[in-house]
């Protein structure tokens, strides 16, 4: 690590970046603008926390934009095991939250045509080709992101993944840190969460190596207890939704669910969703919702198509459905039981198999049908999502069953979470329409 | 006229028929609407040809295109690539990369500079990055094919046609025509949807310059304008840009005799 | 060369006959000797192709691969009646989804019996494939009842190396055998359905036939199954010779004799340590090393890259991969088929065009 690097680090983030981005928050949340776009008479006016939000993201980047040569880098997969990292000290980048930010921001298409003129197909998970775009052409929203000196895959959420982390790991020259989490079909079993107990104590000596200094255990215990902390608040948050109406729709959960995913194992992640909870208490004692008139309520299943949150918000607020809960922000947080400073890496390895994504189809409709009892739910929507294959094979069959066998309307959405050019608006919102006429009926 | 060699090229919309001489010059050609039985076309292209000519007799006729195997009169068959690249090399006198657009499915072909192939790529998974795709959205709008490209020209504006899948840009043209937008800006919107597709395919092989162009949809003249900003590069078009699919197998044919 | 090989139906009434049970296997890897010491054939399942896929896609969106499709669409339709189990490797996302949709939502007669494959070639990797396939062992034993030994394991293993043994002799000798593209593979793929024993005569049979040396133009050809089989009936008549390959239901699979006398482990090890495989996490650099290795042995000019749509292992690794071979001076191109499709005609053309290219 150099000098003239950690310089330019402490002058740019510490000196100059954080002071501003926090400036401009202050500003924000004294004198609360609300967008002349945004439909006021639809929804209620955006969370204060977003100004929060909004300086922990631009801070993530701009950490990042200077991290080179004066903190270690680590690229990792959404679902990786983080904390032996963050105890190291690395910076850590999550592609899939870049590839997302890139298609809220509307840069897909651009960016994404990098990557597909290199010759990747556009049948491979659009994350990934917005994320291999990126890193061949520097194209990106946030300035620049830093080089990685280690790569880490885990497969809990996709095998994809690891095909993808492959592509890096030869254009980067690096490390590939695999940590396998084998597939559970009904219950983890003993071999597989031993094998996956293994791969972590493995893989501290090479993530020491790149950092250039030991694990320190005590810290690793700290920040399995700050990611706990975190997780069981942002389910918590997510629990709020149970009120009528509910005071924080998905579409927010998807924006304020930034944090739990690239910064967990923080304390100023677990200052910012306590900060988040506050701010939705205040709002249930005074009833306030985020669909002003709340009639319906629903819940998402799948990725966000993130390039169409504030419309979908729009179309279905425009006639009362709020909706409160999905199956993806859920799966943030329902693993914080699961986790346990006292053991870590037993504890790691029993969080890191059991995510949604690395279980059966049965469970993730089981998942769907708690949610629609205990949040009082009048419908599911389930986002058929192209780019990915483990959320979306068997929502035809889970569509079914909540029909015929709860007798919960349910939707299924053909569209991708990153990619425009999968998705038909016109056909989206015929879809919809009829969808919101079946539930009035 | 004293013709050595003959070439077929028997495409997915259009027959083509060329004649060389001995120095590989074109002398004849002849094209025409696929006629489903191949077969009695050809003879009845031969029987023309007849006409001009003293005698086919030993006029060896090498046949490529889509429906290459079905020319039984033909003594070899050659694919479209390598007649493609062949023509126009010879054409042109040079080799760079050569962009087809067909009706079916388009191309882009590296020709080294003994004309030879080093390096193809071929877009037919999908129409979008077809004609097809811009003659059904004509269709659509209500707008002849042969005036496409120019009415696309006059657009003072432009839109972005995002749907890269044929029936989804369908939609969201009739949506863009029910929200008041003419039909010029979609026009030539549509045309850059399709030569952005064009061109991803001309880099996956590698742009090797000059830009050469053929296929039956060059005669449109917007299609020249946009490819040619979005590669930056000036492009080069043949004399008969429909014919050298032919053209290349006719010279296949002579060589054949040498 | 004239070769009879007995069909699946004709293999299936056998089985029967002899009161062993069948399990329908999908792609890619598993222990056939494992199988077997329960008595129970494996018959593979690479789609298959053509059938009617409105089946399958009652459950399957249209972006998963027709692999997938056509197995569950197969399943749908009875076709799979005569199985008793269902065995399905962890190759793949949708193979995956296949599983567990089968396990949780279809709920089909057979039993289902999933298989991870880890995704390293590790030690660690190694000790949990030994531990699956115990696991596995242990699920069979109470849907059958039986309790092989481990002698019988060890002898079933050693009938499946000889057989994996006589199959890389095959591909040796397939030049000098003058057997064309298409009944090579006729022959190298009734190994999915075959028991080895039977596919042992029948290579050795082949072994000692030989006729006029072909000489085609040399390629390699590469990707998950050739399937329609059509496309090697179109190779053979544009004069390629398909002189190695790098198919997953081939080639990947001619896995090393074991070591050691602990079964489990030494299944375990002919599947780690087989042939690289992006299902088996593979690296890029062990794939190029391969295939430059495999050409330079066998003289290939050129390697097709066979791929099914929306099939993401063999995907992602294409741009890199392709670049990294041109760069020693092999050229390739890269088609998609949809395996429940006839071959359509522009594939032919481009693998035509690439044979004339080589051949220039």
């Amino acid at each position: 690590m150099g000098l003239t690097d950690s310089l330019k680090y402490y002058w740019n983030v510490k000196a100059m970046g954080q002071p501003f981005l926090h400036w401009q928050r202050r500003q924000a949340e004294r004198n609360p603008k609300v967008s002349s776009r945004w439909r006021t008479d639809i929804l209620s006016p955006p969370l204060r926390i977003g100004a929060r939000t909004k300086e922990l993201v631009s801070r993530h980047y701009l950490e990042g934009r200077y991290a080179s040569g004066h903190r270690p880098v680590a690229w990792v997969t959404s679902g990786g095991p983080v904390e032996i990292l963050q105890a190291l000290g690395f910076y850590v980048l999550y592609p899939e939250n870049h590839g997302a930010l890139c298609g809220a921001r509307r840069a897909v298409i651009d960016i994404s045509s990098e990557a597909e003129n290199s010759g990747y197909s556009i049948d491979i998970c659009s994350y990934a080709r917005t994320d291999i775009g990126s890193v061949l052409s520097g194209k990106t929203p946030v300035g620049r992101l830093p080089k990685p000196d280690l790569l880490l895959a885990c497969t809990n959420i996709c095998q994809t993944v690891l095909h993808w982390y492959r592509v890096l790991a030869r254009h980067f020259k690096v490390p590939l840190i695999l940590i396998d989490t084998p597939f559970v079909y009904t219950k983890a079993s003993d071999h597989a969460l031993k094998y996956v107990k293994k791969q972590l104590e493995n893989s501290i000596p090479i993530c020491e190596r790149v950092a250039a200094r030991t694990l320190d255990y005590r810290r690793l215990k700290e920040v399995i207890k700050l990611s706990k902390d975190a997780a069981e608040l942002w389910l918590e948050i997510i629990g709020r939704g149970r009120h009528r109406p509910a005071p924080i729709s998905v579409f927010d959960q998807f924006i304020h669910m930034a944090p739990i995913v690239e910064m967990r194992g923080k304390k100023e992640t677990v200052d910012f969703y306590a900060a988040l909870l506050k701010e939705l208490d205040e709002n249930i004692s005074r009833g306030i919702g985020a669909v002003r008139n709340e009639r319906k309520r629903l819940l998402w299943d799948n990725l966000p198509i993130w390039y169409r949150l504030r419309y979908l918000a729009e179309n279905l607020g425009e006639h009362g459905i709020s909706v409160v809960a999905s199956t993806y922000t859920n799966a943030w947080g329902e693993l914080a039981p699961l986790m346990n400073q006292e053991k870590p890496l037993e504890s790691m390895a029993r969080t890191y198999i059991y995510p949604i994504l690395n279980q059966g189809t049965k469970y993730k409709l089981d998942t769907m049908k708690r949610m629609v009892e205990e949040f009082q739910l009048d419908g599911v929507i389930l986002h058929s999502d192209r780019s990915c294959k483990p959320y979306s094979i068997g929502q035809i069959d889970q569509r079914n069953k909540l029909i015929q066998e709860y007798g919960i309307p349910a939707l299924l959405l053909e569209a991708d979470h990153d990619d425009p050019r999968a998705y038909s608006e016109e056909q989206v919102a015929s879809r919809l329409a009829s969808f919101v006429e079946m539930l009035d009926d | 006229m004293k013709i050595a060699a003959l070439g077929i090229d028997v495409g997915s919309t259009t027959v083509k028929m060329t004649a060389v001489n001995a120095a590989g010059e074109m002398l004849w050609h002849h094209l025409e609407t696929v006629d489903p039985r191949v077969e009695k076309q050809v003879d009845s292209f031969l029987n023309k040809l007849q006409d001009d000519v003293d005698s086919l007799k030993d006029i060896p006729l090498i046949a490529t295109g889509y429906g290459r195997n079905l020319v039984h009169q033909a003594v070899k068959k050659v694919t479209e690539i390598t007649c493609h690249a062949k023509g126009v090399y010879h054409q042109l006198g040079r080799g760079g990369t050569l962009v087809d657009i067909g009706g079916q499915d388009s191309k882009a072909i590296v020709i080294g500079d003994q004309g030879q192939v080093i390096d193809f790529a071929m877009n037919d998974k999908c129409a979008a990055g077809t004609g097809r795709f811009l003659e059904h959205s004509a269709a659509r709008m209500q707008v002849p094919i042969a005036e496409m490209g120019s009415v696309a020209l006059s657009a003072k504006e432009e839109v972005a046609i995002s749907s890269t899948c044929t029936v989804f840009a369908e939609s969201e043209i009739i949506s863009m025509i029910a929200h008041g937008v003419a039909v010029e800006p979609i026009l030539m919107g549509l045309h850059r949807s399709l030569i952005r597709r064009v061109v991803a395919m001309v880099r996956s092989v590698g742009l090797v310059p000059p830009l050469l162009l053929s296929g039956g949809v060059v005669k449109n003249p917007a299609i020249r304008k946009v490819i040619e900003e979005e590669t930056k590069e000036k492009v080069f078009l043949p004399e008969h840009p429909q014919l050298m699919g032919a053209y290349g197998a006719a010279l296949f044919a002579l060589k054949m005799i040498e | 060369m004239q070769m009879t090989i007995p069909s699946r139906k004709e293999v299936i009434k056998d089985i029967k006959k002899r009161k062993g049970l069948v399990a329908a296997v999908l792609p890619i890897h598993y222990s056939r000797a494992l199988l077997r010491t329960f008595d129970i054939y494996p018959i593979e399942l690479w789609g298959p192709p053509k059938v009617d896929v409105s089946l399958g896609g009652t459950h399957l969106q249209t972006y998963v691969c027709s692999i997938v499709h056509n197995a569950l669409s197969f399943l749908k339709m009875g076709a799979l009646n005569v199985a008793d189990l269902l065995l399905i490797p962890h190759t793949c996302d949708s193979l995956q989804g296949l599983a567990s949709i089968l396990i949780d939502l279809i709920k089909p007669e057979q039993a289902i019996f999933p298989l991870y494959l880890p995704r390293g070639q590790r030690e660690d990797d190694l000790t949990f494939l030994a531990d699956e396939l115990h696991s596995l062992y242990a699920q069979l034993s109470d849907f059958t009842g039986k309790h092989p030994s481990d002698e019988d394991l060890l002898a079933a293993i050693k009938r499946e190396e000889m057989s994996d043994l006589l199959m890389a002799k095959l591909y040796k000798k397939k030049q000098l055998m003058g057997i064309n593209n298409i009944d090579f593979y006729r022959l190298i793929r009734s190994r999915e359905y075959l028991p080895a024993e039977q596919f042992s005569d029948l290579a050795d049979e082949a072994l000692q036939t030989s006729g006029e040396p072909i000489q085609g133009i040399p390629i390699i050809l590469s990707g998950i199954v050739p399937e329609p089989m059509e496309v090697l009936s179109t190779i053979d008549e544009m004069n390629g010779e398909v002189v190695a390959d790098d198919l997953a239901c081939c080639g990947r699979r001619l896995y090393e004799p074991g070591t050691g006398t602990d079964p489990f482990r030494r299944m375990a090890e002919r599947i780690i340590y087989a042939p690289p495989d992006p299902t088996r996490g593979n690296s890029i650099e062990e794939r190029v090393k391969y295939l430059t290795g495999m050409a330079q042995n066998t003289g290939a000019k050129g390697i097709i890259f066979y791929d099914v749509k929306f099939c993401e292992p063999e995907l992602f690794d294409l741009p890199e991969l392709r670049n990294a071979l041109k760069e020693v001076g092999l050229a390739s191109i890269n088609v998609e088929v949809n395996i429940n499709n006839p071959l359509p005609h522009q594939v032919a053309t481009r693998i035509g065009a690439f044979l004339e290219m080589l051949d220039s």
